[in-house]
């Protein structure tokens, strides 16, 4: 490694050492306010510097790209560990959390999903999940009184554990029949394999597996419900938007090597996707408690970012990053919602806390309905022009089985998230006070809300900012 | 007349969306504050009418693409997508209609306490939404004013409604849905299909005209379409959700929903369906004259046994409608010029029943008809006009609907003289549900319900206002229905054009 590979590093470096300082410094300073300002400070930090200082080698020891691609993301996700941690202000103070680990848990954790969004080997891909995943393991369970946290982190570190096994094997098979680790060698690798061709198609098949576990495509989603409910609202923010996003980021990264496995797996991705869609809207729809809810919608949201992927074109990918990212705002601001709501109970998350809400908070709960409104893709926000793209580029390249499959599960979502809606705005108002929010809470929220309306109706900028990422 | 050409770049079209749309956002920013709100609200809607008018009286002559005014501006370029507006004279029409009707909306709402702001701001974003849709030239900007027309429509249903609102604006929407996602996937098909065709990446409806397609790739495209279309209408096999979408919906929305938003399905099919794909058209013409005649009967059959006068109202819409598609069915100048009239006047009349209807269940709190009766004696003026509304929704000679269905039975007879002979028929059906209306309401003993009541009241001045601009309307379509005519020679036949 070398003093240009470092600079290259300069944004994670700046998180991994920001972290570190906030946790040694919070041993003798644990006043939170200033530690959580110090971490916001740290990713906007790290930010900047992915944003502004140009990489001097395209790739990191082999490891890590430092394109703008990868730089994309680098910014996108430390904004996000920003946002998260603007909305984890009111629950670290209210529940007396050590705010100096967890501000550097979740710096760590936005360090791995800006590695693995950035992974161009797949012992880079290796790290960075595992990086953010064993952050994501303790945030989990950070409320240390609460039984539904320490069950949903449970369940995240067993499957998580299924997962990593599943990604080191077939990360061992995919080197045992290619002879690399560098992802556009072990995919060319695989064609004059031979005889270990079958294996290493069964080592990218257990890739994917984990990689399923990682952004719950069905069969391997039925954790996220579970897992989602457990969790506290800023933390499920990140694990829904960052989580999912960075491996979604690093899929795409492998796909623009455009090599021929793709075309060879492409009937098992579009099983996957059909299925993924239809599972998470069936899933949703008796949901009673609201984050199980968000949980099944992003499942789905998961299914359709995959019918991006599968037509293998320019379009599809870039449908694909504007999907993801309008995705990512969307639930951050539903998550930012529910956080603003929580108080010393907990998070309104029953149907049955939310009769009335409308009434009685009509600004957040209005926001909150036109987030679920761009989740489920009404025009005029930016979730409908996602949507758009993805099935313009998958019937372009002949995927019309997987459109009205998309379709149907649209339909689908479109009455669970009204079903949400109506109880809050139509129901008489039966729900006793809640928080009224803190000033950080609402600003994440107004800058999701009208960052989807602003793309619902003029996407072209984040489309023309997503068509310089891909050479 | 035509002071349009003088201010050419002047965007009008666009003045009609956003003027209702700026209204809405004024009232919404002064929700609590009920009786700035209801003014706020009366002026756009006045002022929307009043531009609708405008263009009514000084429209110049069609262009040579059969435009009156024309906008057309780059919107999202990566998918060739254009903010396109164009209007021609059945535009002009609906969007005068819309006009009216929006403006009878308002004055019919002015009681309304709860979250007036929000009210009156889905009043209006629903009046942009119809505007746009009427308006719009480019197929996804139709599909997008297509959608925000209905988003206001579920909440005032759901909000404002009567006890299974939930249900009814939920089903109300979903249905809807099904089928415009159907008509999405279709939109999109299409722009590819053309795209690859000539390279030209467009959703414009002029441009995709000239799109080449097979046979089978053109009944299926025509399918998605329809489906949307026939939803809205509703032709009926499809047509469940609209009784009780009418009977939960506060008065307001019953208005929208027979005077414009079943009226889109309609406008859809002749601005789109019909002119992208002729070859499915006209393989389905026939189904579409025997399906108009079948809900024609069915619906009339319907609403001589409903109980609740909105439902029976409700299911006269879907008879009245019958007949518009009969006439659209028959394929002809004088039957489209029909039906399109008796889009205008049905929403005219059937807008003025209902508003009738809600005055009366706010005075009687009933609209049950077993439980009313002997109206006239007590409020002779509210109940000669509902007799008015009554008689020119059953189509009599020299009132409104009249000329509107002589013309659909005349221009089907030339083509379908046995059509024409059932629709006959149909309408004599009507005469039959709505004279049973205005027997149970206007004759008979004066019922009292129990929790009731003094003598009930005549109408106020605002009912007033409501009311006597729709009866002269009404007198004056029975018999001069020519200005409303004129304009819509030219697109018609545009429409016709080349086709069996």
């Amino acid at each position: 490694m070398s003093w240009m590979d470092l600079l290259a590093l300069t944004p994670q470096l700046i998180l991994v050492l920001g972290a570190t300082t906030l946790l040694l410094g919070g041993a003798w300073f644990p006043a939170p306010r200033p530690l959580l300002a110090g971490a916001i400070l740290v990713a906007l930090l790290a930010a900047l510097a992915a944003g502004t200082v140009p990489p001097p080698v395209p790739e990191i020891s082999a490891l890590f790209h430092a394109t703008p691609y990868a730089r994309f993301f680098t910014v996108l996700w430390c904004l996000l560990g920003a946002c998260g941690l603007l909305i984890s202000v009111r629950f670290v103070m209210d529940h007396r959390l050590p705010a100096a680990e967890y501000v550097s848990l979740i710096l760590f954790a936005v360090t791995g999903m800006t590695l693995l969004s950035a992974a161009s080997s797949l012992i880079g891909l290796f790290l960075g999940l595992e990086a953010f995943t064993l952050a994501f393991y303790i945030l989990i369970a950070c409320r240390r009184d609460c039984d539904l946290s320490a069950e949903a982190a449970l369940k995240y570190l067993i499957l998580g554990a299924v997962a990593t096994g599943f990604l080191a094997f077939g990360i061992a098979l995919v080197y045992a029949a290619s002879g690399s680790l560098h992802i556009p060698e072990a995919l060319q690798g695989l064609q004059s394999a031979g005889g270990m061709r079958a294996w290493g198609f069964l080592g990218w098949g257990l890739v994917l597996c984990a990689v399923g576990f990682k952004i719950s495509l069905a069969p391997f989603h039925l954790w996220t419900a579970d897992v989602y409910q457990g969790t506290p609202a800023p933390v499920a923010a990140l694990l829904a938007t960052g989580s999912k996003g960075a491996v979604i980021a690093a899929v795409v990264g492998m796909m623009m090597s455009g090599a021929p496995l793709w075309r060879d797996m492409s009937s098992l991705l579009w099983v996957l996707a059909g299925l993924t869609m239809l599972a998470g809207a069936l899933g949703a729809l008796p949901q009673t408690n609201i984050k199980r809810l968000l949980a099944y919608s992003s499942v789905v949201h998961m299914g359709t970012v995959l019918v991006g992927l599968l037509p293998e074109s320019r379009a599809g990918l870039t449908a694909t990053v504007f999907a993801l990212v309008v995705y990512v705002l969307a639930s951050l601001g539903c998550f930012s919602v529910l956080a603003s709501l929580a108080d010393q109970r907990g998070e309104p998350q029953d149907f049955a806390d939310w009769r009335g809400m409308g009434r009685r908070y009509p600004v957040r709960c209005s926001a909150l309905a036109l987030l679920l409104l761009s989740l489920a893709g009404l025009p005029g926000t930016a979730g409908f022009m996602a949507k758009f793209a993805i099935f313009h580029a998958a019937i372009q390249a002949d995927l019309i089985g997987l459109a009205l499959l998309g379709i149907l599960a649209s339909l689908i979502s479109f009455a669970f998230y009204l079903k949400l809606i109506m109880l809050f705005f139509m129901d008489e108002d039966s729900t006793s006070a809640r928080s009224s929010g803190s000033v950080f809470e609402h600003a994440v929220l107004a800058v999701c809300t009208s960052a989807v309306l602003l793309f619902g109706f003029f996407p072209a900028p984040l489309f023309n900012l997503i068509d310089l990422l891909f050479p | 007349m035509n002071a349009m050409t003088t201010l050419p770049q002047f965007p009008w079209l666009s003045l009609l969306i956003f003027l209702p749309l700026s209204g809405a956002l004024l009232c919404l920013l002064h929700n609590g504050r009920d009786s700035e709100c209801r003014w706020l609200a009366l002026t756009t809607a006045l002022a929307t009418f009043l531009v609708t008018i405008w263009l009514f009286v000084g429209h110049g002559q069609h262009d040579p693409q059969g435009w009156l005014l024309v906008e057309d501006r780059a919107w999202i370029e990566r998918f060739g997508i254009r903010y396109s507006l164009a209007m021609d004279g059945i535009s002009l029409l609906m969007v005068l209609l819309t006009g009216l009707l929006q403006v009878v909306g308002v004055l019919l709402s002015w009681p309304v306490r709860r979250q007036s702001g929000l009210f009156f701001a889905l009043l209006l974003a629903m009046e942009a939404g119809l505007m746009g849709l009427f308006l719009a030239h480019d197929l996804v900007l139709f599909y997008l004013f297509w959608e925000i027309a209905l988003v206001p429509m579920f909440f005032l249903i759901g909000i404002w409604g009567r006890e299974r609102r939930r249900q009814a604006a939920l089903k109300f929407f979903l249905y809807t849905l099904a089928g415009s996602l159907c008509m999405l996937l279709a939109i999109i098909a299409l722009h590819l299909i053309h795209g690859e065709q000539t390279g030209h990446y467009s959703f414009l409806i002029s441009d995709l005209l000239h799109t080449r397609l097979s046979t089978a790739q053109e009944f299926w495209l025509f399918a998605g379409f329809l489906a949307a279309f026939a939803i809205k209408s509703p032709i009926v096999p499809l047509h469940t959700w609209l009784p009780d979408a009418f009977a939960e919906s506060p008065s307001v929305g019953s208005v929208d929903l027979t005077g414009l938003l079943i009226k889109t399905g309609i406008y859809g099919l002749i601005r789109i369906a019909f002119p992208l794909f002729p070859i499915a058209t006209a393989a389905f013409l026939p189904i579409l004259g025997i399906l108009a005649l079948v809900g024609l009967f069915h619906a009339a059959w319907s609403a001589y046994q409903q109980e609740d006068i909105k439902r029976l109202l409700a299911y006269s819409s879907i008879s009245h409608l019958g007949l518009v598609l009969l006439g659209l069915a028959a394929w002809s100048l004088t039957a489209w010029q029909g039906s399109l009239l008796l889009i205008v006047t049905h929403g005219v009349t059937t807008g003025a029943l209902f508003a009738l209807v809600s005055m009366l269940h706010q005075r009687t709190g009933t609209r049950r008809l077993q439980q009313l009766g002997g109206l006239w004696g007590q409020a002779p003026c509210l109940s000669a006009l509902f007799l008015l509304f009554a008689l020119a929704s059953l189509g009599l000679p020299g009132l409104a609907n009249f000329s509107g269905e002589i013309l659909v039975l005349l221009g089907t007879f030339k083509s379908h003289p046995v059509w024409a002979g059932f629709g006959m028929l149909g309408v004599v059906f009507a005469a039959a549900y709505m004279l049973r209306l205005v027997q149970g309401i206007l004759w008979g003993e004066a019922q009292k319900t129990p929790g009731q009541y003094d003598p009930v009241a005549d109408l106020t001045l605002r009912e007033w206002l409501i009311l006597a601009p729709l009866a002269i309307i009404t007198v004056w379509l029975g018999l001069y229905p020519a200005p409303l005519l004129a304009p819509l020679e030219q697109p018609v036949l545009l429409l016709l054009g080349g086709l069996p």
